[in-house]
């Protein structure tokens, strides 16, 4: 029975009908309310928050019923962009304001929903402290920010309402004065001879771009600006940006019936009660779809790993895999179909321990006939990957070592949690093309790998990203397209499929977990002479990433320290890895890419020979670290599954990361005080600290491409269309101010979109750390071109009113949206646009850039953790986190800091929360954001990021990653401030209570 | 499936639906629970205007109404400090606005902290029944049989005394993760000591209720000797449940 309700909506009257049952959230997306998001079945996330009569509650939560005679507000009602033609508009609440400005906003898919919690808190609270801005919005999680932001923009909002001036956001980062002459260190070798691992002498060059920028450092205007996001003003509004926002006549909803056992055949399966329920407009098996073979792995061709994946196949492989699809009129109905259609297993061994997966006699979990293998793969023995590296003598450093160390380390399973789930919507356009707007990382990738899956051409495949509500890794995959793509296929109607939040925490992908093997050889001062780790990383039921994020785990861990002395320059590497299958759900991308499952063995590992050796710990590990103007010693060994070519590390500010990260930690005051690790009235409490050194990549050399175009517009505005993919990192932003700064326009006169299959570029996407430095540069390429071409625009106008002068283009300078002569004539960028497009000699400036580089520089970091240590419970509390990290040149200091922030925290929840664990059938303990603990607002610790500068000069604006690289310390540090608090080393993450404990008590 | 909502504005009237066989009827509070779990169909009959949303304190006693949300709690300054951090505890500012109190007590698994401080407070639940009369229960009384005794019933407030020094104290992953291990204590003035652990099972468990806190670290030892799961072992749950009963007394002895 329907009910007929009157909703007071945002100061209106709705009148609705709605079953007894149906949520206000489901409501509210019916009217169009698209900034309520859906997050999860639970209320944990709470981007699903509105007001009711002035409180926030979470509307996926509440029945539609349950809001009749109240007063329901969502952000739509705040604000609204400032200019609106001739219409005069109220503009942005001051909130929304202080969120745009500080960077608050990353995906912007929680952003509605802080906002409307900060309102309700400065409705009854204008002067808020800190922990009252944490409490009030700590209903709301973010996985992007780590909440500093946020926070930052409530209280600066908060004073504004009270009539308080507010600071500025300044830019901290001045340009250190000796890139003004020269930005190149000319320390560097030009070039240095190395040997490969089979013996041959290869040579390393260095690298400096052959692309320009007119202007020096010292007088940019846009890059190294702490720049308003181009997207921030849309997310604060809660504007229908994302894919469920998106809305199609004839929608069916997908469902997926998932398989309850770990590995089994299916014997029949039979869909006809399923097909009777009203409202099911098709259910798939796989008997109805075409066979083909594919790897789900987001990555460019030739996929670097086995294919042995099926949309649908006759067996499972976890719990969770894919069973049946249903499309129906609503998600209910699809969900109930599901429930119909009866399936008969025939049960088949399972293993869960990646320690079993190659045994003799295991069970074959790949022995579908279609498997291709990639490399060393072996299906027979459960093998999806090997990696065998050695970089010089191991065994001889072995000999040369006065001590050898070994121990065994592991880390787990954890999900890139971000809060907007997969989400994809399919339809047929007019010219019977399949659209495909999803969220995700790759859109390229998409529609090249999900061509022969659906039995379509590339070219009849259009794939749209619209905003992407954080991905971290975890949209690096053809997940869910091929879901909604067969539905439509299959019922010639749009298809839209979300996950719930439990099916992300069931099939989707996690970080690779993996057991690992030190052994290292150090001389009595500390020399390290040989260094191995050996790796079993569990990729689950399919090899996707199997050998590149576990490749990465030693190439870029295993690359930081090559010892000192004789050894820094023929270091003795070893990195072994098996990378076997299981029966849990699949492993893949996220964020750090196995760095982060390097970084715990090695940093923890160090700490303890420190330790053992009675070194100073950051002494030791500088003594071993990489240096400027070495080879990268991973770089004469593997390239993700490709040739590798040598690298020449060019800038390294890792020495200045350590000394100033330790002085804002307090490091040597702190440690020197024997007081200090006490904490007064409370005895069972101990403080420590730790440090941990990491390094990165940027992009993938040789391999990973981006492009961009740039048009000139009749007013002096450029359309910058990039394939890159902004998935709240603010690389629009980042990639936009490096286009003004070439073009010498202000920010806002870069109109950015992105991406289309049909209309941007093609870009490989983005991950691998890649996209500020690969787009960025392609973008730099084209707006040179365009900048040329304007130029010489300008030097026909300029010829065309002063008549004989002769200008050589080359010294027109662009600038605040003029092309200035050396004589100080100008002609500004919209009468060159106009005389371009109408006036004479017409033509279209517009260009098309691209970009790979021969190198990924590294990024280098120093991370620092505080603790407090429970040594009665073994609970430790993260007390700070301080980052140093040399990025190259930070483009924008608040999008930048806002990465490293949001990465720390993810990276927090490794170091101590955050786990999934599987029953003995291989039943997920973690379904929901309850189990699965992700930090919120009001628990965290204190965040401080240091951008250390150096310029890398492959670059034109210098820059290199920064956004991967914040994954892989937090976990170390902390490990290590524990064993500084009390002792005690967990060589286990997370470093949950109990393992503590077990260490304290000695009852491991 | 829920396939019937009701917003009665009676006792009587929600008495009257509840007692219904057909459809299955159940009270909604805040719907956070139902809207999460319901799978089978059934109504629902929200009392949010029942005016069961007071808190007053009569005597030695804070009478809390069945709808007071767990927010008004906090906002109710009057209340024992580990109640109200067993709230924050429990509940984002989100949820604790929506979240009753009773629908929380009533809903409690063996990691929730509110029903441990709820049970170390011996509180009790007044329920209206279909014969109209009220009936008062303990909530350690009601926990276990909880289905069997919401049957028809609507429980309309939940009572605790005013006068317990009360100590809450836990052991997690994060400062806001769900307990692994809690305790919960509360002394009367009298030395009556009761003693809650939570992080385990289905509800938590009262481990001592004496004239004395004499042995209670023992037996939240005893009482967590084979509290054993996925989230820890009973070795860890016991020592440290000891941990956390002797720090909550301290608390308690220390704020006398």
């Amino acid at each position: 029975m329907m009910l007929n309700l009157e909703l007071n909506i945002n100061k209106e009257t709705y009148q609705v009908s709605a079953y007894p049952g149906e949520r206000l959230f489901t409501i509210l997306r019916r009217l169009g309310f698209s900034s309520v998001k859906f997050g999860d079945e639970h209320g944990k996330s709470g981007s699903d928050t509105v007001l009711m009569d002035g409180k926030p509650v979470n509307s996926y939560l509440l029945l539609a019923a349950q809001a009749e005679g109240h007063e329901i507000e969502t952000i739509e009602m705040m604000g609204e962009h400032p200019h609106q033609g001739w219409k005069e508009t109220r503009g942005l609440h001051i909130l929304q304001q202080e969120f745009v400005k500080t960077g608050a906003i990353q995906c912007g898919y929680c952003t509605p929903a802080q906002i409307l919690a900060a309102k309700e808190l400065l409705s009854r609270e204008p002067d808020p402290t800190e922990e009252q801005v944490r409490d009030a919005i700590s209903g709301v999680l973010c996985r992007c920010t780590g909440y500093k932001k946020p926070v930052e923009a409530v209280l600066r909002a908060a004073a504004r309402l009270r009539g308080v001036e507010v600071p500025p956001i300044e830019d901290p980062i001045e340009v250190p004065p000796e890139w003004i002459n020269s930005p190149f260190d000319d320390s560097i070798p030009q070039e240095k001879t190395v040997q490969s691992i089979d013996g041959t002498t290869l040579t390393a060059e260095k690298v400096i771009t052959t692309l320009k920028v007119s202007t020096k450092p010292e007088d940019w205007q846009q890059v190294g600006k702490p720049k308003v996001k181009v997207d921030a003003v849309k997310l604060v509004q809660g504007k229908p940006a994302f894919v469920a926002d998106f809305e199609h006549r004839d929608m069916l909803y997908a469902k997926v019936l998932f398989s309850p056992h770990a590995h089994a055949l299916i014997k029949s399966i039979r869909t006809e009660k399923a097909l009777e329920i009203p409202g099911v407009a098709a259910v798939l098996t796989h008997k109805d779809l075409p066979r083909v073979v594919y790897s789900t792995a987001g990555q460019s061709d030739p996929i670097p790993g086995p294919l042995d994946c099926f949309s649908l196949d006759n067996k499972v492989r976890f719990v969770g895999d894919r069973v049946a699809f249903v499309a129906a009129e609503s998600e209910e109905i699809a969900e109930r179909a599901t429930k119909e259609i009866e399936v008969e297993y025939e049960l088949l061994d399972p293993i869960f321990d990646s320690r079993d997966s190659m045994k003799p006699g295991a069970p074959v979990i790949h022995d579908e006939k279609e498997y291709v293998n990639f490399a060393d793969s072996d299906p027979e023995r459960n093998l999806a990957a090997e990696i065998r590296i050695d970089i010089g003598d191991l065994e001889q450093g072995f000999k040369d070592a006065d001590h050898i160390f070994e121990a065994e380390y592991e880390v787990p399973k954890v999900q890139p949690a971000h809060i907007e789930p997969h989400a994809v919507v399919t339809y047929w356009d007019e010219d019977d093309r399949l659209v495909i707007r999803t969220s995700t990382q790759v859109p390229f990738h998409v529609r090249r790998m999900i061509a022969p899956v659906i039995g379509l051409p590339v070219k009849r495949i259009r794939v749209i990203k619209p905003r992407v509500g954080g991905a971290f890794g975890g949209k690096q995959e053809l997940l869910i397209e091929d879901v909604a793509a067969h539905l439509t296929i299959a019922t010639g109607r749009p298809v839209q499929f979300v996950y719930t939040r439990e099916e992300e925490f069931i099939a989707s992908r996690s970080r690779h977990p993996m057991r690992i093997r030190m052994k290292t050889g150090v001389k009595k001062d500390g020399t390290m002479t040989a260094n191995e780790m050996y790796a079993l990383s569990d990729t689950g039921a399919n090899g996707a990433h199997a050998l590149t994020v576990t490749g990465n785990t030693g190439h870029k861990a295993m690359a930081l320290y090559v010892g000192s002395g004789p050894y820094r320059e023929s270091p003795n590497i070893r990195f072994y890895a098996d990378i076997v299958y299981t029966n849990t759900p699949p492993s893949g991308a996220y964020r750090g890419y196995g760095v982060p499952q390097g970084y715990w063995p090695l940093e923890r590992h160090m700490e303890k020979i420190a330790h053992a050796l009675n070194l100073d710990p950051l002494e030791f590990r500088m003594k071993n670290a990489l240096r400027a103007g070495e080879i990268h010693p991973f770089s004469v060994a593997w390239s993700e599954g490709r040739d590798p070519v040598p690298e020449i590390i060019q800038t390294n500010g890792l020495e200045e990361c350590v000394s100033r990260g330790k002085a804002a930690i307090g490091w040597e005051q702190k440690l020197s005080d024997k007081n200090w690790q006490d904490v007064p009235g409370t005895p069972y409490l101990k403080r420590g600290l730790g440090a941990a050194l990491v390094m990165q990549g940027t992009a993938i050399p040789y391999l990973d491409m981006g492009g961009a175009s740039l048009k000139l517009n009749d007013d002096g505005s450029f359309n910058l269309l990039i394939g890159a993919t902004d998935l709240g990192t603010g690389s629009d932003t980042v990639l936009a101010q490096m286009a003004a700064e070439v073009l010498g326009v202000p920010l806002d006169d870069i109109i950015v979109y992105s991406s289309d299959t049909d209309f941007t570029p093609f870009d490989k996407g983005a991950y691998a750390s890649s996209t500020t430095y690969i787009s960025g540069a392609a973008v730099v390429d084209a707006a040179n071109k365009v900048a040329d071409s304007m130029r010489d625009r300008a030097v026909l106008i300029l010829k065309s009113r002063a008549g004989e002068v002769d200008f050589n283009p080359d010294e027109i300078e662009l600038s605040n949206s003029c092309a200035i002569a050396p004589n100080g004539q100008a002609v500004s960028l919209e009468e060159i646009a106009l005389h371009s497009l109408h006036h004479a000699n017409q033509e279209q400036i517009m260009a098309v850039g691209s970009f790979v580089s021969p190198v990924s520089p590294p990024p280098f970091a120093a991370q620092f953790a505080e603790v407090t240590v429970d040594v009665e419970t073994g609970q430790v509390v993260v007390d700070r986190l301080v980052m140093a990290v040399d990025a190259g040149v930070i483009v924008n200091p608040v999008t930048a800091s806002g990465q490293v922030e949001g990465g720390m925290t993810q990276a927090l929840g490794y170091a101590v929360s955050e786990e999934m664990v599987y029953d003995e059938l291989g039943v997920a303990r973690e379904k929901d954001f309850r189990d699965y603990h992700i930090f919120e607002a009001h628990e965290m610790p204190v965040l401080e990021t240091l951008f250390i500068e150096t310029f890398e000069p492959s670059h034109p604006f210098g820059v290199k990653a920064v956004a991967e690289i914040t994954m892989d310390g937090v976990a170390p540090a902390v490990g290590n401030a524990v064993f500084n608090a009390c002792g005690v080393n967990v060589d286990q993450n997370p470093i949950t209570p109990e393992k503590v404990w077990q260490e304290l008590t000695g009852k491991k | 499936m829920i396939i019937e909502y009701h917003r009665p504005k009676t006792i009587e009237e929600t008495i009257s639906l509840l007692s219904r066989e057909d459809p299955c009827t159940v009270v909604l509070g805040g719907g956070l629970y139902l809207n999460e779990k319901v799978k089978t169909q059934i109504a629902v009959v929200d009392i949010q205007s029942l005016g069961l949303d007071t808190i007053e304190t009569k005597g030695n006693k804070h009478i809390l109404g069945a709808g007071v949300k767990l927010q008004q709690l906090i906002d109710f300054d009057q209340l024992p400090s580990a109640l109200i951090s067993s709230v924050k505890h429990q509940e984002t500012y989100n949820r604790r606005q929506a979240a009753t109190l009773a629908g929380t007590a009533i809903t409690a698994d063996g990691r929730s902290p509110i029903p441990a401080v709820l049970l170390a407070l011996d509180a009790e639940l007044e329920i209206v029944g279909k014969n109209k009369q009220s009936e008062m229960i303990h909530l350690g009384d009601f926990l276990p049989f909880r289905e069997n005794k919401l049957e028809g019933n609507l429980v309309i407030k939940i009572i605790i005394p005013s006068n317990t020094k009360t100590a809450y104290h836990y052991a997690a992953r994060s400062p806001a993760d769900r307990p692994i291990i809690a305790a919960a204590v509360s002394q009367w003035p009298s030395g009556r000591t009761r003693v809650v652990l939570a992080g385990y099972g289905d509800q938590p468990v009262m481990v001592l209720d004496g004239p004395d806190a004499g042995g209670a670290e023992i037996a939240a030892r005893d009482a967590y000797s084979e509290a054993g799961d996925q989230w820890a072992s009973a070795e860890y749950r016991a020592d440290a449940a000891a941990v956390l009963v002797r720090r909550s007394l301290n608390q308690i002895a220390e704020n006398n």
